[in-house]
């Protein structure tokens, strides 16, 4: 069964059903959890709670990655 | 002679994370747009490498950055109310040191304490607007820096690739551009929307 995430902007599809976890989706998608903000339907989820935040179908998830300078 | 400035501006509040190349322009950048009153924090003092992008001078090396910051910006207007932390700003402190601020600027280098101060003031501090950036280093493509609004309380400038690494190194007129980006965010914040002041007690 297929899934729908909107993130950053882009619809994108789980064919095989969605991430158990914020924090599974974030190392299926290659992310270091230290350098990055997530935002799920316009509500921060803090970095600790990433491994234990469920996600569910036809949430709006904004990741914010941060690369060093300033 | 003054000019007239705002009611919104004159009476906002403004805190700065870090017053290395963005925080020493962003400051800079608001004082000038007449901005009341600014918090100031950093923990570092000027080094000789910081003046080829920071607005520092060659006869403040040495000093705390906060200090050299204060100077500075009561140079351009001796009116403008300042406070200063010399402090390592942390998941602990941030909510305390920016709780009268309506926009807070994010001004760190590193991209794990870009990531908590988000965090932090997004999770701890109701209604304050947090400007941030992520990718302003190397030479050139001025129009990749771009202004998005994430979502109410968060604001990201920058290019989003442009880390510093080898040959990448950060440069007065990207770091310039990313500062004026956060400064000119800020200014539609405070003129553009009621930014309610938080009550503290």
């Amino acid at each position: 069964m297929s899934a729908k995430l909107k993130i950053n902007g882009q619809n994108k599809i789980f064919e095989g059903g969605l991430p158990e976890t914020l924090g599974k989706l974030l190392d299926d998608l290659a992310i270091n959890q230290a350098t990055v903000v997530a935002e799920i339907d316009g509500c921060i989820i803090e970095r600790k709670d990433f491994a234990r935040t469920p996600l569910k179908e036809g949430q709006t998830i904004e990741l914010i990655r941060f690369v060093g300078g300033g | 002679m003054a000019l007239p400035v705002s009611f919104e501006l004159k009476n906002a509040v403004v805190g700065i994370a870090g017053l290395g190349g963005l925080g020493s322009n962003v400051a800079a950048a608001l004082v000038r747009l007449g901005v009341g009153k600014l918090i100031l924090a950093d923990f570092d003092v000027v080094e000789e490498s910081n003046l080829n992008r920071q607005n520092y001078f060659a006869d403040q090396i040495g000093m705390h950055k906060v200090d050299a910051t204060l100077t500075n910006l009561r140079r351009i207007n001796s009116q403008i109310q300042l406070q200063g932390h010399k402090i390592r700003l942390t998941a602990e402190t941030i909510p305390e040191v920016f709780k009268d601020c309506q926009v807070i600027a994010e001004c760190f280098d590193r991209a794990d304490q870009k990531q908590m101060i988000v965090e932090t003031v997004l999770s701890k501090i109701a209604g304050v607007v947090i400007v941030t950036v992520s990718g302003l280093a190397g030479y050139g493509r001025s129009n990749d820096i771009i202004t998005q609004r994430i979502s109410e309380r968060l604001i990201l400038v920058g290019d989003t690739v442009s880390g510093t690494g080898p040959g990448v190194p950060l440069t007065a007129p990207r770091v310039g551009i990313a500062a004026c980006h956060q400064a000119n965010a800020i200014a539609e914040i405070l003129l553009n929307e009621k930014c309610q002041r938080k009550k503290t007690g």
